[in-house]
């Protein structure tokens, strides 16, 4: 042993104690200064949750009766992880199972293999601690064998489960929408924020999908401890679920009701088929949606616990009408002459015309080389636009487009001494709320199409490529010849000067016609209720308030004003008596179909409009409103492929308000007002029938008058007689009932007692 | 005894002259008696180690031994047994003389030979290396734990004969190129045994102690830079060409690959590291690790014993483990310093070597910054054949002490 052996082992020394003190220090690093990422990690390695989902809220109309509601059916689901660890991997369990469910062994197998990239349905995409339900709606007897045996049926469970239930069948289904799991990519993005969980349902469409998070709640976790091989140790937080809110609609269920059945007769009468129809009624004070109906349409329940490929190509095909599509908020088409409001508008608030001055409602308008007739060719002679709109006269208001047109600077489109085109038919229909979206509380509305002079030559440089190569190549897939030259012709002429606003565009735009306008029911129906309630444009809307499973009312949903229309209120009031003619006057267009309407106790202003369709049937319409005096709904009916407005629109729409009003029925919203006051929730968790429903007129009125006419009671009160108190109103109702025979058995209790008649008014809406 | 009658006077003095007992409690419990004279803070930090060892494997085995059906105590059992036995091996060690050690040397060498190719003919797999003999009563033989033993003192045998004559104490010279040949050769013979079980931990094992011996020896440097060289040229030859087995390969590289959690050595890095990182600074408390407790670590008992210690005792707990490693270390360390002769000295350096490297890769292994070898971490990790090696080193580094030069009192 030398010296120069012993420098050595200090050298070696210090070797060893920098290598220890490298292991303390990247000890230190790893569990206390990265420790808390590496925590994470460990947490989801041993933690597993079993979610419990919350029960969803119902949806109720505005008299509380659902519209959806959760039905319990009674689940049997299996345990994948106590399965597994049988000695037979749950082979005999499942054998059992089989034979109590009736369900080959094979299919329950199907259903709880876990799903995977060569796996594809019937499997489980849930987590393996979550009981995968394998039978739906068992019976009592059969849940009862496996809770029973618990033996026998180790991490077989049954329980009541709740499941959405539309106790209308289809009613309102474009509205109410329904629920779909979650899709990955929305737990990856939104999963911890809005609390999804794999397997979670939530609206996908429809109010599901706008009010999801109200009607939701907060799903239950329990997070189980669990060790490598996924035994579960212990339970280390649970979380109970917490049920969504109900939501409550301003949609009536009576009305909804009334107007589906009456799209659907005239439908029947039309022959049926791929034909669609569609009726928007609104609360005009409010823009509260007290109907919304689209025909054809579907039944929700298809939804509930997935729906099939073939299910789902059949609502989505054309040939059936695309049921899944609403064309009250998801369709436009050209508007007609309903459109004519806004042609009034602009005559008298931007060009100077007045009440009384009158225009000659001539047969034919030339414009170019164009002739404009009248819907029927006929001639009124000098009119006011009062006449002008009872009558429908075409010519006046293309009159009015042409030269505003013409001052516009006609086909130079605005350039040279001209100076900026005013274009105030369009920029007075964008005022109204066409062309763009009206923000009803439901997803994918159209914002259907306003075209000003500008969009036209964006469209036509987007198009002209297509347009010159198609005046060169003609039509050739086109059957007919003729049609194929007419359309090359047209291609030619787009091709050289398609971005020209001519006049004969102009022209038919104010009369709702041709290709630069496309409204939807529910916009002209927003229009018309702006025009009804004095100028104010209110957001479209479904809900009206939120209700906790306690009964506490958790957000009122108030109405939203959009904009106010650019137009003076004695003009607006000009239009709505030229309206309120048209049903009443003679030669009003809808004078014949309103005939029978009891017009003095609900005086109802309106407008057909028919619109034409290039190789279809023409469109027809009907835009309403009633009281006319002191409006509160507004009821627009479409109906494409039909015929004039008078003959098919018009008859839905007096069917919608004889249910609204009580017409020869009992009526759908007592008074002619909707519910003041929110449904109340009873202890059953369910909402009270009719519970304070009724808002209006004083009790003797009701009592002297019965149920079927009561309403008109209140109507009078507002209309023929302000200001006179109840008794006096139930004179006129009670001839009602002479003129109007009513179906419903209350209609004949014209003396029941005023306490009696309350509780009728909530029975007679249970579903019949 | 208090008293205190020093070597001059229990030979002089008439009056204490004691009978035969009397004169072997003294030999037992006197300041100079060899009780005393052994290396308690080495000898009390090795044996700590192997009880806190013996919580750790406890800790790791009791649940999924209770889900065997078995006795939950089984492994702390076996790990005392292994901790007793061992201290029987290492109280062996000390013993005997090393210089009689030395004359025997060679037998050592040649037996731990025997149980190498012994290994390849009647041993067992157990994660993919044929490393152990299977004896009776459930109880396993892994010569090349021993065979470590055997190179430490066949080595020193070689290069410390050229520093004292064995029997003058002259000085003859540091090792030379014989000498250094001859080593080489003595080491390569186990090596290659090793690996062709195949234990690449243990080789690199062999290897370091072979190099850290001949460092300190004073063998001619242009020998061992070129061995360093060799090792470094040789290792980059093995992964360039790909010739270990593939699971060698991903257990070698899995350390420094970004997607751990596809090879099953990257798996365990992972879990142990989660495990240790779920600690935090006072730790989970004994049993109550859930990594460790839900068995999410694979060969916790054995190679990564280290994590449960990281997950239940925590930073103030594993820290105290490198701590005492330390201690061990440092003595051993120390009792090379203070040997005698070249022979003790080198012994020292060879176990620390040894115990440095597997103490390292091992740690280092659970903490995710070294490969993972299948190395035990000292006194700590469950297995017979690891401790009693273990223990025998410790021994031997007893028997240095206890005939060391500081100490004129040497029997």
């Amino acid at each position: 042993m030398n010296d120069r052996m012993r420098i050595r082992l200090l050298i070696l020394r210090v070797l060893v104690l920098s290598l220890l003190v490298t292991l303390g220090a990247r000890l230190w690093v790893l569990q206390i200064l990265d420790g808390e990422r590496y925590r994470r990690v460990a947490e989801t390695n041993r933690v597993r949750e079993v979610v419990t989902p919350a029960t969803r809220g119902m949806i109720v109309d505005d008299q509380g009766q659902p519209l959806v509601r959760n039905r319990t059916s009674l689940v049997i689901s299996v345990n994948r992880s106590t399965i597994d660890r049988q000695s037979d991997k749950g082979r005999a369990v499942l054998d059992r199972l089989a034979t109590v469910i009736g369900m080959p062994r094979a299919e329950i197998e199907q259903r709880i293999r876990f799903c995977s990239a060569t796996v594809k349905a019937p499997c489980w995409n849930g987590s393996p601690y979550q009981p995968v339900p394998v039978a739906k709606d068992v019976s009592s007897a059969q849940a009862l064998a496996v809770i029973e045996h618990p033996d026998r049926f180790p991490g077989v469970s049954a329980d009541l489960q709740a499941v959405r239930e539309y106790p209308n069948a289809s009613l309102a289904a474009h509205e109410l929408g329904y629920l779909a799991p979650v899709s990955q990519d929305q737990l990856d993005a939104q999963g911890g924020e809005k609390g999804y969980h794999l397997n979670s349902l939530i609206g996908v469409s429809g109010l599901e999908y706008t009010y999801d998070d109200a009607l939701r709640g907060a799903d239950g976790v329990e997070r189980l401890e669990v060790d490598r091989f996924g035994r579960v140790a212990g339970t280390a937080s649970t979380t109970d679920p917490v049920s969504g809110d109900h939501l409550v609609l301003n949609l009536d269920l009576d009305v909804q009701r009334a107007a589906e059945q009456a799209l659907g007769k005239t439908l029947e009468s039309l022959g049926g088929g791929a034909r669609a129809a569609s009726a928007v009624v609104l609360n005009v004070r409010t823009g509260g949606v007290v109907a919304l109906a689209s025909l054809p349409t579907y039944n929700p329940s298809v939804f509930v616990g997935g729906i099939s490929q073939t299910d789902y190509s059949a609502l989505s095909d054309p040939a059936n009408g695309t049921p899944l599509l609403s064309r009250a908020y998801q369709g436009s088409a050209a508007a007609g002459s309903t459109f004519k409001v806004v042609s009034t508008a602009v005559a008298m608030q931007q060009m100077g015309a007045k009440g009384d001055d009158k225009f000659d409602c001539a047969p034919t308008l030339q414009v170019g080389d164009q002739i404009f007739h009248n819907f029927d060719g006929s001639s009124a002679g000098p009119i006011t636009l009062h006449q002008s709109l009872v009558i429908s006269c075409d010519v006046i208001f293309d009159k009015f487009a042409y030269d505003a047109w013409v001052a516009d600077g006609g086909l130079r489109n605005g350039r040279g001494p001209y100076q900026e085109p005013k274009e105030y038919f369009v920029r007075m229909a964008e005022a109204m709320g066409f062309g763009s979206r009206t923000g009803i509380d439901l997803p994918g509305e159209t914002s259907g199409a306003v075209v000003d002079r500008a969009d036209a030559k964006k469209i036509w440089e987007e198009l002209k490529d297509s347009y010159c190569r198609r005046a060169q190549n003609g039509y050739p897939e086109e059957p007919d010849p003729v049609k194929a030259e007419r359309y090359r012709k047209y291609a030619a002429e787009a091709c050289v000067d398609g971005y020209l606003y001519n006049a004969g565009a102009a022209v038919q735009f104010s009369i709702g016609q041709g290709q630069y306008l496309s409204v939807s029911p529910l916009q002209l129906a927003t229009a018309y209720a702006a025009i009804a309630n004095g100028g104010t444009l209110y957001q479209p809307t479904l809900a009206k308030a939120t209700i906790s499973p306690d009964g506490r009312r958790t957000k009122l949903i108030e109405p939203t004003v959009t904009g106010h229309l650019p137009v003076s209120p004695e003009i607006l009031a000009y239009i709505r008596d030229g309206l309120h003619g048209v049903t009443t006057e003679a030669g009003g267009t809808a004078a014949g179909v309103f005939a029978d309407w009891p017009s003095d106790l609900v005086p109802v202003g309106g407008k057909t409009g028919t619109a034409e369709v290039e190789g279809k049937g023409d469109t027809s319409w009907f835009a309403s409103f009633a009281p006319a005096n002191d409006p509160q709904f507004v009821v627009v009916v479409s109906i494409p492929e039909s015929g004039t407005g008078a003959e098919y629109a018009a008859p839905v729409a007096k069917e919608i308000y004889k249910a609204l009003y009580g017409v020869g029925q009992p009526a759908a919203l007592p008074g002619g007002k909707p519910p003041a006051d929110l449904p109340e929730l009873g202890r059953d968790g369910s909402f009270g029938g009719g519970a304070g429903t009724t808002a209006g007129p004083a009790p003797s009125a009701q009592g002297a008058a019965g149920q079927g006419t009561v309403v008109q009671g209140a109507v009078v009160q507002g209309a023929v007689a302000p200001g006179v108190a109840g008794p006096e109103a139930a004179a006129p109702g009670a001839v009602l009932p002479a003129l109007w025979p009513a179906s419903g058995p209350a209609a004949h209790s014209g003396t029941e007692p005023a306490a009696a008649t309350s509780a009728a008014g909530g029975a007679g809406r249970s579903p019949p | 005894m208090t008293q205190d009658p020093g070597p001059t006077a229990l030979r002089s003095s008439p009056v204490l002259v004691r009978g035969r007992i009397g004169q072997l409690r003294d030999r037992a419990s006197g300041r100079h008696s060899p009780l005393r004279r052994l290396d308690w803070p080495l000898q009390i930090s090795v044996v700590a180690l192997a009880l806190i060892g013996a919580l750790l494997v406890w800790s790791a085995t009791r649940q999924r031994m209770e889900e065997a059906g078995s006795d939950p105590q089984t492994f702390l059992k076996r790990h005392l047994l292994n901790l007793a036995i061992g201290l029987v091996l290492g109280a062996a060690a000390t013993v005997v003389d090393y210089r009689i050690l030395r004359a025997y040397a060679p037998f050592v060498y040649l037996g731990s030979l025997v149980g190498l190719v012994a290994v390849l003919l009647v041993g067992t797999t157990v994660n993919g290396a044929h490393s152990w003999i299977v004896l009776p009563a459930g109880f396993q033989l892994q010569p090349s734990e021993f065979a470590k033993v055997a190179l430490v003192v066949g080595v020193a045998m070689i290069l410390g004969e050229k520093h004292e004559d064995r029997y003058t104490g002259i000085r003859r010279g540091e090792p030379g190129h014989g000498d250094v040949l001859l080593v080489l050769g003595l080491a390569v013979i186990p090596m290659g045994l090793i690996m062709l079980q195949p234990d690449f931990g243990t080789v690199m094992v062999l290897v370091f102690v072979t190099l850290g011996m001949l460092a300190v020896s004073g063998a001619p440097r242009r020998w061992v830079l070129g061995l360093v060289l060799c090792g470094v040229l040789f290792g980059g030859a093995i992964l360039q060409f790909h010739l270990l087995k593939p699971y060698q390969e991903a257990r070698l590289t899995s350390f420094v690959s970004e997607n751990k959690a596809t090879s099953s050595s990257g798996y365990n890095v992972d879990q142990a590291m989660t495990a240790i990182a779920n600690g935090g600074v006072t730790g989970r408390g004994l049993f109550e690790g859930q990594q460790t407790q839900g068995q999410f670590v694979p060969e916790q008992q054995t190679d990564f014993v280290f994590s449960v210690a990281g997950e239940e005792l925590g930073y103030l707990g594993a820290g105290g483990v490198i701590v005492l490693l330390g201690v061990v270390l440092w003595r051993a360390l120390t009792i090379g310093f203070q040997s005698q002769d070249s022979f003790g000295a080198l012994i020292a350096t060879g176990v620390v070597c040894w115990f440095t490297f597997q103490i390292f890769v091992n740690i280092g292994m659970c903490l995710g910054v070294m490969p993972v070898t299948g190395l035990p971490l000292t006194f700590l990790s469950y297995g017979g054949s690891s401790m009693f090696a273990n223990m025998v080193a410790v021994g031997l580094l007893q028997n240095v002490r206890l005939r060391s030069r500081s100490d004129p009192y040497a029997l």
